[in-house]
């Protein structure tokens, strides 16, 4: 076979697709961004260009007349990676010193004797994130949020650095299998509960969820139903408010009793 | 070309025993594996492994074997091709090491902002670069060819195969920026920020047409193995570069379907790309009928008369006839779902559901990949100058490709309308609530079994191919047309048009939610590495 014609402008073929391609593309556009805008109310409201722009995905507000009422803020403190970072031996050296204030609760080594919770090995932009919500209201405890008050933010870094430097309530390793509470394994799809261990550790570890395992029983169920309650809001996007809020008393007491269990070394106290 | 071949497929058996694991461990046949991120790896490999390493290497070794097959001469670069080889190789392995490690259970989506190693996604960069080799490859060899040729039309087959390089080429830009610029960065600690949005918005570019680059190796073997295998003729040859030509313009500039749910991009964007997608459905409708028209041609000729009466003519003992068959019908649901899927409106109910899944292993996994293996088994004799194979086996292992993947898909579609959502790791079956839907997931991994089977004769078949006794393979031919001797018209012959077209349209449909989203300070979310702790 051979081929016909010649290339070019001239080529009905060539000119053909090329015109029909543009028709197509300015008929396709001409539908998407004028006429179908026009029959939306939430488009068309602001004029022709306004919902030109809405068409095409700028940014603008939405609201009719004003700003948007603004919400409650969880928290002022943004978690960033950096946060994540291991201190320095000097700043582990002066929250060493810092934390003498600490041991009356949370224990001499970070390991608490009452149901405080144990601050050992604990990473370190989960106490600065607590600490910096202490210090602006957003988490209530009459005793932090007197105490953090008079901490710098260097100071609260410090402390950070030292409680992650100490040893963590390492526990007997876990397995995965049906003898662990469901909620921890695989949490309630159907109740929107995502699993403790996809972001408390175990499978995953996301970045502000604390080491809970060895923490006391008595706890966790106060933290659990304070969230369930929102009596505690300083969860940035209402994590743990939304995990808690589905969960029966039952279930707080199993949840809490296996991450209790998981106790600290030799069991003593 | 038999390394490809070889590679692609042992990759694919093992994908193969991941996918079905999955489906099994899922179901309530078996007990929950307890821990997701398990499941989460499998998939991810399973994935990486069926849509990047399986189809970049049956297009580059089918691509090389059509190149010296069609246009009767020795691939120009042979020591290059090796080279690209070696690429994917590499490339594969590194991949497949931090996958097995955990490393990168981000789906072979990888979208940010969850990240993996960045050893995942050299790898990933790596089996592109290796297939960019094959795309310049092709396109010297043709040239070469066309030099030598002047006025001679390029082989249909040499055509759609340089097309689909074309197409390759553009479309793994998109995911190729996306890792350079967006994810390598992040992924290496260098930013701990992240623009999702815009990343997506690139995935999209090549997400879509990466799915018309797989298929391309299939309808090559429609338009120009098919109608010889089972005795007829190719109805039109032009109909085929038609075909060819409009892949090209419409399959890239439509991604943006894929992001109908995302709110960074406009209505109005998502509209035109809907509407450029229904485009894509014309060459397909185009194949379909000049296939069937090729495909009545032989029935014909077998002597078949009257309205039906070239159905019943038609070689059914034919592994070929059996593969393009089921294919077709597998294409049919597929192609129908699709249309559910592209649409603006509709794509509100299944969107993120287990349609979704049924839907790309209809179209892929069932139409496209069985025309793989009909490929391999065309090309075998050529490549190891084996006896032609066992039509038993070919046609036993094609029956349970195509029964297994009905098996498998028909109940995703079912539950996908009952809203079952897709990627979960767990369906706790206890649920009086989801109770009902638990024995569709039985079946599938009951279809997941069957294709299990289906690639162990598949692997079983090639393997113990015998030499034949003469020592020479017959010479391969391609379909001849029913009218030799047309002319082709020049614009189908080369390809320059169509791939300026397919430029101009990217940047018009791409261009700008681009460049506002690259703007947008606000785009910019913190990383979430995959187990990093």
């Amino acid at each position: 076979m051979r081929e016909s014609g010649t290339f070019g402008w001239g080529n009905p073929l060539v000119r053909w697709s090329v015109v029909s391609l543009a028709a197509l593309t300015a008929v396709s556009m001409l539908v998407g961004f004028l006429l179908l805008p026009s029959v939306h109310d939430d488009f068309s409201a602001q004029g022709l260009w306004a919902s030109i722009c809405r068409a095409a995905g700028v940014p603008a507000d939405w609201g009719r007349g004003g700003a948007a009422q603004p919400g409650p803020i969880a928290t002022t403190v943004v978690l960033e990676r950096s946060m994540a970072k291991p201190g320095s031996s000097d700043a582990v050296g002066r929250g060493a010193t810092l934390a003498l204030n600490c041991t009356m609760c949370h224990g001499a080594q970070g390991m608490s004797v009452s149901d405080a919770p144990n601050l050992a090995g604990q990473y370190p932009e989960v106490v600065i994130k607590q600490l910096q919500d202490y210090r602006t209201g957003k988490r209530a405890s009459s005793i932090m949020e007197a105490l953090a008050r008079n901490l710098s933010d260097q100071d609260i870094n410090d402390l950070a650095s030292y409680y992650a430097y100490l040893p963590k309530a390492r526990t007997a390793p876990t397995t995965y299998d049906e003898s662990l509470p469901a909620l921890v394994r695989v949490g309630a799809p159907l109740r929107n509960i995502a699993p403790c261990v996809s972001c408390h550790g175990g499978i995953d570890q996301k970045l502000g969820a604390p080491w809970i395992e060895g923490m006391p029983k008595g706890y966790l169920i106060q933290q659990l139903k304070a969230f369930r309650s929102g009596e505690r809001r300083n969860d940035a996007s209402a994590q743990m408010r939304s995990v808690a809020w589905p969960m029966t008393d039952a279930e707080i007491e199993d949840v809490a009793a296996f991450y209790a269990r998981k106790a600290s070394a030799g069991g003593e106290r | 070309m038999l390394a490809h071949f070889w590679v692609a497929f042992v990759a694919f058996f093992g994908a193969l025993v991941l996918g079905a694991w999955q489906m099994y461990i899922r179901s309530p046949l078996a007990t929950w594996v307890n821990n997701p991120e398990h499941y989460y790896r499998s998939v991810t490999a399973h994935g990486t492994v069926m849509a990047y390493v399986l189809p970049t290497l049956v297009a580059m070794g089918f691509g090389y074997a059509v190149t010296e097959l069609a246009l009767k001469k020795r691939l120009i670069g042979i020591a290059w091709a090796w080279a690209g080889f070696w690429l994917v190789m590499a490339g594969t392995v590194m991949a497949a090491v931090t996958m097995a490690l955990g490393k990168a259970s981000v789906l072979y989506t990888f979208y940010p902002p969850m990240l993996a190693s960045p050893f995942y996604y050299f790898g990933v960069v790596l089996v592109v670069v290796g297939s960019w080799i094959w795309v310049v490859l092709m396109s010297i060899n043709l040239r070469a060819w066309k030099k030598e040729h002047p006025g001679a039309s390029v082989p249909l087959a040499m055509y759609g195969n340089v097309a689909g390089a074309y197409l390759w080429a553009w479309t793994s830009l998109g995911a190729a920026i996306e890792i350079l610029v967006l994810i390598l960065p992040a992924s290496l600690g260098l930013t701990d920020t992240i623009n999702a949005g815009l990343a997506r918005v690139f995935f999209s570019w090549t997400l879509h047409a990466i799915v018309y680059f797989w298929l391309m190796p299939a309808y090559i073997v429609f338009y120009t193995i098919v109608p010889r295998a089972i005795g007829g003729r190719l109805y039109s040859d032009t109909m085929g570069r038609v075909a060819f030509a409009l892949f090209l313009v419409f399959s890239m500039p439509i991604g943006i379907h894929h992001l109908f749910a995302d709110p960074q991009v406009g209505a109005g964007f998502k509209f035109v790309h809907a509407a450029m997608t229904a485009m894509v459905s014309v060459p397909t409708l185009l194949t379909v009928f000049t296939i069937v028209a090729s495909v009545e041609i032989a029935g014909r000729l077998r002597g078949g008369t009257g309205l039906f009466g070239w159905v019943k003519a038609l070689p059914w003992d034919n592994p070929m006839m059996l593969a393009v068959t089921f294919s077709f019908v597998m294409l049919g649901f597929g192609g129908a779902g699709g249309i559910i899927n592209m649409s603006y409106q509709l794509n509100e109910t299944i969107h993120n559901t287990q349609w979704v899944t049924g839907h790309f292993h209809l179209i892929f996994a069932g139409a496209i990949v069985l025309m793989y293996f009909m490929a391999a088994y065309e090309l075998w004799p050529q490549l190891t100058g084996c006896a032609p194979l066992s039509p038993r086996l070919v046609k036993a292992q094609v029956w349970l490709w195509f029964v297994g993947m009905m098996i498998l898909s028909m109940p995703w579609h079912l539950v996908g309308l009952l809203g079952m959502p897709r990627r979960m790791a767990y369906y706790d079956y206890s649920h009086p609530e989801i109770a009902p839907q638990a024995w569709t997931v039985t079946a599938s991994a009951i279809g997941g079994f069957i294709l299990l089977a289906s690639g162990a004769i598949l692997i079983y078949t090639l393997a113990t191919a015998r030499r034949a006794p003469s020592g020479q393979a017959q010479p391969f031919e391609f379909s001849r047309p029913a009218h030799p001797g047309g002319h082709t018209p020049v614009a189908l012959n080369g390809l320059g048009l169509w791939v300026a077209m397919m430029v101009a349209l990217t940047v018009v449909n791409y261009g700008y939610p681009i460049a506002q989203l690259a703007m947008l300070k606000e785009a910019s979310v913190p990383v979430i590495p995959i187990g990093s702790r």
